[in-house]
């Protein structure tokens, strides 16, 4: 295959993980700064659930 | 780093791009640095400016100018008579028949002349009013196309949350401002990352990328923020993301090649649009709920008949133009 094509090809993969990992470092730091306490026990009932639905 | 320091250093970004975006919105009228301004004058003329005075032999040959309506380049207009300012900065040139100003005009010169020196040929893009131009974009994107009632786009949103005012025009506001972020962000991917590296075959996916990171965001704020609109919301919040109203927008604008004053208005005219039609069709559909319509049209039935009675009635708008 021509090797241009290749360098292209790694090259925006590298660009667009780049880009992607940059977003979501973005996305777990709001997530972590807009976190809203929820009860714990809600969380607790779900897991003793039996979840077949 | 400290906190204040990292507040001042995003605000420093910011700023930066702020400035960015403002000198590529005003840097449009013309293409090249020794020419400063070129507009329409009056019916017949187009006026420009060059930076420093050009000879008065030069400018006055005919033969240096050829200027034709953008979508023809064959058809050349004749240029009557040209007319230099005392300064020998402007040079009008008078045209016999009337220009058609809703078309931007091209005109090149050639070996633009000063204190004989030889220039260079320019090339400029004579427009109308820029602010009138945007404004145009503006209400075509809300109004003459609007993207529910004539693109028939985002219709499964707008069907689930036009039941009550008050949703509607909670959704119709987050809409536009996911859509206006999304859309920035796309627009400077796609001029500044995805051109330069040839990567505009991956838009599509860039941009869906792109809106979900947006929706996940107004999502994870809203939560906090506001609670009850939020709860209002429910799972329409996270259609947003399979919304194609909020994917074409990004795809026009990487279509038009538009520059970022004009993306932001089209994202906000679009957005807007929603807004109007989530509005207008959750008042009627209020009334219906009065309404004694048979069994077999309650519902999301009647309410397709109405969607397509405001289509019709949007359809006088097609075909205006503005400025």
């Amino acid at each position: 295959m021509d090797p241009t094509l290749i360098k292209m090809a790694i090259g925006g993969l590298a660009l667009l993980g780049c880009i992607g990992l940059f977003f979501g470092i973005g996305l777990a730091l709001a997530a972590h700064k807009f976190a809203v306490e929820v009860n714990p026990k809600v969380e607790e009932v779900k897991e003793v659930l039996a979840g077949a639905q | 780093m400290s906190l204040p320091r990292l507040k001042g250093l995003f605000y420093s970004i910011l700023a930066t791009l702020l400035l960015l975006f403002c000198s590529q919105g005003f840097a449009a009228g013309s293409s090249d640095r020794f020419i400063q301004k070129s507009a329409f004058k009056g019916k017949n003329d187009i006026a420009i400016t060059f930076a420093a005075p050009v000879d008065e032999a030069w400018a006055k040959d005919v033969s240096n100018y050829r200027v034709y309506e953008e979508p023809d380049p064959d058809i050349r207009l004749e240029i009557s008579s040209i007319t230099l300012s005392p300064d020998h900065k402007t040079v009008v040139l008078h045209f016999d028949e009337e220009l058609n100003q809703g078309q931007p005009h091209i005109v090149t010169i050639k070996g633009i002349t000063s204190q004989g020196k030889n220039l260079g040929t320019a090339m400029v893009k004579v427009k109308k009013l820029y602010l009138g131009f945007l404004f145009s974009i503006f209400i075509g994107a809300m109004l003459i196309h609007n993207f529910v009632f004539t693109k028939y786009l985002g219709l499964c949103v707008f069907f689930g949350t036009s039941q009550k005012k008050s949703t509607a025009v909670g959704m119709g506001v987050t809409f536009t401002i996911v859509m206006v972020v999304s859309a920035m962000m796309s627009w400077f991917l796609y001029q500044f990352v995805l051109k330069p590296f040839h990567l505009d075959y991956l838009q599509i996916i860039v941009f869906i990328g792109l809106v979900s990171l947006s929706v996940q965001a107004v999502d994870t704020i809203l939560r906090k923020v506001n609670p009850a609109l939020f709860k209002a919301f429910g799972v329409y919040l996270v259609l947003v993301i399979a919304n194609c109203i909020i994917l074409a927008v990004p795809l026009i604008l990487a279509d038009n090649e538009y520059n970022a004053a004009e993306s932001f208005m089209l994202a906000l005219g679009a957005g807007l649009g929603f807004l109007v039609a989530l509005f207008l069709m959750s008042s009627v559909r209020e009334r219906l709920e009065l309404a004694n319509v048979p069994p077999t049209y309650r519902g999301l039935p009647i309410a397709f008949v109405v969607a397509g009675l405001f289509a019709l009635a949007f359809l006088g708008f097609s075909g205006m133009s503005i400025f």
